[in-house]
Parts: structure tokens; sequence; C-alpha cells
């Protein structure tokens, strides 16, 4: 049986690694406008430059890491282009080559955003990460994941909501945010031995975004939770968070 | 006197003469202007409108080219980065002992990445337990030492480095702090963490890390409440997706 879970183990890391190490697949190839495109020896800006391919050759695109192209010469040479020569070059039918920048127009419309924050949960320190999927530049499903560390009650929370930003094309930009989710609470033991729960929550909030450079931004943001027992009356918990997110 | 009159009448005489040929006809030019730009509007409307209508003069040359239409494939993404990790941890006052984890990494710029990591070792004995005999100081269970951060990371020495002289590898310093938890003894203590690694790249998607982290959280399992640092050195190999 363990061997049996090992070979199945293998096979999965195998199925993971065949899109990386083996593929055949077609490339896109662009066209040099400029009077040469540089080719530099790795995906940074201080990697020496190695090559150059002459105005009118073309390359093919192999992949993006960050902010540089891996290419292929029609010699077989391959080398790191960066993305602003690239914005240079043309498609075979002479329009240009466009891409996905992660720059401030960025910042203003995208698909994803992923982040990080530090903060607190009902008095509690608390630490978060979330993701966003952006429908529009203005509404985005959010989904965010939390750990709370308290002096009498740790616990973890989970929220899934809807993230209204009003003003997206501006630098300092303020939203809202509406949604629900579970808290599960783990009190410590000191005088009686509680038990752990897990609760319903609903909560609305707002906070700001700053757009700081390339693809980060600045993120605060306030929540308030309410905590739905079967008491006679709900709990409600305070929540602040600051912290980056990046988008892309 | 005379002479001024006669240079006045004469200014008069040419000023008249020459703009018959030009001011006189300016008005009329004007309008003929107007009526071609009418007349242009008006054809290129109805153009518009009856595009196969009879009274339309026939084209002369057919285009027989169609043009091309590129297809653009989408282009990876490579900048996920997910992998193993194993290591030595310093637990304070409970001994170094093996760790094992696994990071994923998210390279939003050529300089910064975005790290997550989770960790799990076992604390040995202290010396207290180690001298008191039959001393037990955690059950078997709150011995794990498990710990998840988040961090933020900066390559602030990319490089390449050489094997011989046909192989150059890409490489980096990079430093990293973040935040994260840490479950030991039983409890979960809010976690600091910051450090240091060397990552090179034997290929495009393969990448080899050894880093030097600590991990600092407050304790107070031994009676007074201090700041412990958890120095953990490991190795480990990540892929990039």
């Amino acid at each position: 049986m363990r061997s049996f879970s090992a070979t199945g183990l293998l096979a999965l890391l195998a199925l993971c690694l065949t899109p990386v190490v083996g593929q055949a697949r077609e490339h896109l190839q662009v066209f040099v406008t400029q009077p040469y495109l540089e080719l530099h020896s790795g995906a940074g800006r201080g990697y020496p430059v190695f090559n150059v391919v002459p105005r009118e050759d073309s390359v093919e695109v192999l992949f993006r890491r960050t902010d540089w192209f891996k290419v292929r010469t029609r010699r077989g040479v391959e080398g790191w282009a960066a993305q602003r020569d690239m914005l240079k070059t043309v498609l075979a039918d002479g329009s240009p080559f466009t891409f996905d920048l992660g720059d401030r127009s960025g910042f203003t419309s995208h698909r994803f955003e992923l982040g990080m924050f530090a903060g607190e949960w009902g008095g509690a320190t608390y630490i978060s990460t979330y993701g966003s999927f952006s429908f529009n530049s203005q509404l985005a499903a959010e989904v965010s994941l939390g750990q709370f560390l308290g002096k009498f009650t740790n616990g973890n929370t989970i929220d899934v909501g809807l993230t209204h930003v009003l003003m997206p094309e501006w630098r300092l930009s303020p939203f809202f945010t509406i949604g629900t989710g579970i808290v599960h609470l783990e009190p410590k033991a000191t005088l009686v031995q509680p038990t752990d729960r897990t609760q319903e929550t609903a909560y609305v909030g707002g906070g700001l975004r700053f757009y700081l450079t390339r693809r980060f931004f600045l993120r605060a943001e306030f929540r308030s939770h309410y905590i739905f027992t079967n008491l006679n009356q709900n709990q409600r918990a305070d929540e602040w968070k600051g912290g980056f997110a990046f988008f892309f | 006197m005379e002479r001024w009159i006669r240079v006045l009448l004469l200014t008069v005489a040419v000023a008249t003469l020459s703009g018959c040929a030009t001011v006189s006809n300016w008005f009329h030019h004007r309008r003929e202007a107007r009526e071609e730009r009418a007349q242009a509007r008006e054809d290129a409307k109805r153009a518009e409108q009856s595009p196969d209508d009879d009274s339309a003069p026939p084209r002369v040359v057919e285009p027989a080219v169609e043009r091309r239409k590129i297809s653009v494939p989408r282009i990876r993404s490579s900048n996920i980065e997910f992998g193993l990790k194993y290591g030595a941890l310093s637990i304070e006052d409970f001994g170094t002992n093996p760790v094992y984890g696994l990071t994923a990494a998210y390279h939003v710029t050529e300089d910064f990445f975005f790290q997550g990591e989770w960790g799990r070792s076992k604390a040995g004995r202290t010396s207290f337990e180690t001298l008191g005999g039959n001393i037990q100081l955690l059950t078997p269970a709150e011995r794990h030492f498990t710990y998840y951060d988040l961090s933020l990371g900066y390559n602030f020495l990319p490089g390449e480095a050489f094997l011989g002289r046909g192989v150059a590898l890409s490489s980096a310093f990079y430093v990293l702090g973040g935040i994260g938890s840490t479950d030991f003894a039983g409890d979960k203590k809010f976690t600091v963490n910051f450090g240091a690694g060397y990552r090179v790249l034997p290929s495009d998607w393969l990448a080899v890390h050894i880093q030097v982290q600590d991990r600092v959280f407050q304790s107070d399992l031994l009676g007074v409440t201090k700041l412990t640092n958890n120095i953990e050195m490991s190795i480990g190999t990540t892929i990039y997706f």
C-alpha cells in the first residue's frame, strides 16, 4: 500500500512536470522594427547583452517571466528580451505586439489580485491573505483567509465577498466590501475546558488602495463582522488590517 | 502737392486693378469649394447606403488578396515557483532538529517576489529535561513545531554562476521578511520571520535554494515571557510554472 502511494505520488509529480519539461507548442513570431533587438543572458536589467537581432528579422516568443520574454532567434539562439523592447516589435501582419504591462493602467483594470495583511481581529493579532478576481475595473469577487492569535482565543477565518472600487482610475482609491464567511474559534484552556466552535459570519467594510509602483499597491481595510451565535444576541468583531498586494 | 495727389491716385488704381484678378473671384471660389465638398459628402453617403447600386461605377480592380489573419498564441507566463525544502531548525531551548517543508513563490517583478512557506520539525529535549531524568516538559504531540509564513522577498544581488568555461547559470542573493504563525507546545504564536537566501537556476524551470531564516516569537513556556529566535537553514529545490 505504501509503495502504491509512493508510485502514485511519483506519477503525480511526473504529470506536474510534463507541461514544463516536454512541450512542443506553437510559439508566437514577432518582427523587429527597431535597428536591433538586444538579447540578455538572464531575466534582469544587469545581465549582459550577448546577441542582437537585426531589424526585420523575427524571433519566437517562448515564455514570459516578470518583465522579460524568453525568445529564440531564427538561428536558434535563445535569450531574454526586455518588455520595453518587445513593445516595439510587430506581428506578421504588421500590427503591434501588445501585452499586459503591469503599470498604472493595469492597476485600474486587471484580472487577479493577491495580497497579505497584518492587523487585528476582535482585539487579537491577525494575519491574513486574500485573492480576488475582477469582473470589471470596479467589481471583484474576493476570498480571504486569516488567522488570529489572541490571549484567550485563537482562530481561523474564511471570508467570501464582493468588493466595489469607487474610483479605480485614482491612485488612492476607496472601496467597499460585503460578504459572508465562517470563523473557527479555539479558546485556550485556562479555567474550564472549552470546546472549539465554528460559526457563520457576515461582514461589511471598506478601505483604501494606494498604487505604489509596477504591480504593487498598498491596501488598508476595515471590516465589521457579525457572528451568528445561538445566543439571544449576535456577536460583533471588528477587523482592521493593512498590507500590500499585487495584481496580474 | 500735385505729386502727392498723383501718387494717391496711382495707388488706388493699382489696388483696384490687381484686386480684379484675386479678390473679386475669391467669393465665388469659396462657393465652388463649398459646393464641391457638399457634393463629395453626398456621394459618400450614397455609396454607403447602396454599395451594390447599379448606378455606382464598376470597380476596375477586385482585390484578390485576402488579408492574412494572425492567430496569436497565448504566451505562457512562468512566474510561479513551487518546491520542497529540507534542513535544520534550531528551536530555542530545544536543540537543533531536522525540518522539512513546502515553499511557493510568485515573482511579481524581476526584483520582488511574494513567498509562502509551510514547515514542520520536532523539538528535542531541553537541558533541564536531560539532566532531570524523567521530567517531561511537553507531550510528544506538543513537541511538533509547525509553522507557516507569508513573506516579501527582494533579489538584491542578481548574477550568474559559472561552471567551468561553458556553463553560466542565473543566480540571485535575496533577502526576505514576513509574518506568520507557529504552532508549538500546544499554542499558536504570531511569528515574524526574516532571512536571506541564494537561488541558482540550472535551467529555466528549475531552481536550487539555500536559505537561512530566523523565526521570532514570544514564548512563556519556561516561566518567563521572552522572544525566542529559531534559526533555520535549509536547502530546497523549486520548479517554475
